[in-house]
């Protein structure tokens, strides 16, 4: 009698922990971290509104940083907009609406007339894309480099460093990924993979599912 | 010969029934906690605020240990954030004394109406042991920006004086300062004292 309910108690112990180990290795379920909270912001964009967080909830909204007179070579971020916001097609969202928000980080430059006039020239679908910035420079710090933890500087002269990164914002404000050193595969890929991923979260994550996903949390099955 | 094989089936029958329920029972107890609010896994502790409170400044790290809620409001606000802060209020009463690790601290949004002795006596009202605080537009803007908080003016109407239109989530930070937790706007007592039940047993 003890034997066997020894025997059962491990072969079932066994085979829970077989289990767990199975979801962590081929992760059934991938998902993205929700990494931290997005800022909150009131930016004026191209054509002289009002753009603020509150505006893009409940859209997934992936946002870059750059200014206009970045000289050439500057890092070539918009290639991979344009790129995301042709293929996006691939992606099964569920009508969820993916918007695209370039912050410049030179507003005494970057008016709404020359972010609009350098949205012309590279061609950008400016229903979806936005070009925006705050003339409050200390806010502007406050919520690229704290908010997104992204770094720039006046280089004085009209010249800026800055780091050439993506970040992808979910629905409810949260940070899901960061894009800020190129891989094997190109950003586009993997945004748009990313794109996928969240939006199955959302789909799939309801009842008896949210257990499943907040697991795939837990055991940090992060998609690549 | 029969009734030793009978007797066994009988044994392994029982044992099988034994492990199933203690299973169940298992799963029941041990099964994970499956949070009400939304799980933030943040890599950094979250942002260090130091605001005016009648009782001098209060920095969120100040109450490191504890579990912090943050609320973002205004004392003249008609009708969600009194709703919050009463639900919040009432989940710290059903967790009894495991209450005193828990702070919630509310910040003004409303710096020109909202002094800080007349945030005390709001916020006093909820729950005695809630804190409010508030401080310059650029702090509140720095604060309220870092925790996803948008907020601005907005008509009202001659009884209410002007309104402020803001971000409803409700915030919870780790004993170790890090932001665990975001409820929306609507989130229930249990809801609020199951999760917070949770965090103070890890």
């Amino acid at each position: 009698m003890n034997k066997y309910l020894l025997n059962g108690i491990y072969s079932i112990l066994a085979l829970i922990i077989l289990s767990a180990f199975a979801f962590k290795v081929f992760q059934p379920i991938q998902v993205l971290p929700r990494m931290q909270l997005s800022p909150a912001f009131a930016l004026t964009d191209q054509n002289n509104e009002r753009l603020t967080s509150e505006d893009l909830r409940g859209q997934f909204v992936l946002y870059n940083f750059t200014y206009t007179n970045c000289p050439t070579p500057c890092y070539n971020m918009n290639d991979t907009i344009l790129e995301v916001q042709s293929r996006l097609d691939e992606v099964e969202l569920d009508g969820i609406d993916v918007s695209f928000v370039t912050i410049s980080i030179d507003p005494e430059h970057d008016t709404p007339e020359v972010l609009n006039s350098y949205a012309k020239t590279i061609g950008a679908d400016t229903e979806a894309w936005k070009f925006a910035t705050t003339t409050n420079k200390a806010l502007l710090k406050t919520i690229i480099g704290s908010g997104f933890e992204t770094y720039y500087e006046d280089k004085g002269n009209g010249d800026f460093a800055f780091d050439p990164a993506f970040i992808l914002v979910d629905g409810w404000g949260i940070v899901r990924a960061e894009y800020r050193y190129s891989t094997e595969v190109t950003h586009a890929d993997r945004i748009l993979r990313h794109l996928g991923v969240i939006a199955e979260e959302v789909r799939n994550s309801t009842g008896s599912g949210k257990l499943a996903y907040e697991a795939a949390h837990l055991f940090l099955c992060y998609a690549p | 010969m029969r009734h030793k094989e009978l007797k066994m089936k009988i044994k392994i029958t029982l044992s099988i029934l034994a492990i199933v329920a203690g299973l169940a029972a298992g799963f029941y107890f041990f099964r994970p906690h499956t949070f009400h609010g939304t799980v933030i896994q943040s890599p950094e502790p979250a942002y260090d605020f130091t605001l005016a409170s009648t009782k001098g400044d209060v920095s969120l790290s100040d109450y490191r240990g504890k579990l912090v809620l943050i609320y973002f409001g205004y004392t003249f606000c008609p009708d969600i954030c009194p709703a919050t802060l009463a639900n919040v209020g009432q989940s710290l009463r059903e967790l009894g004394e495991k209450a005193d690790d828990v702070q919630l601290i509310m910040v003004s949004l409303d710096p020109e109406r909202d002094t800080p002795e007349k945030l005390a006596d709001y916020v006093g009202h909820f729950h005695p042991s809630f804190v409010g605080v508030t401080g310059t537009q650029d702090e509140l803007d720095t604060v309220a920006s870092l925790y996803g908080i948008f907020y601005e003016k907005a008509e009202g109407t001659d009884n209410t004086g002007y309104l402020i239109n803001h971000t409803a989530t409700l915030l919870v930070i780790d004993r170790e300062g890090y932001l665990k937790l975001v409820f929306p706007f609507g989130v229930t007592v249990p809801e609020i004292a199951d999760d917070l039940k949770y965090m103070l047993r890890q």
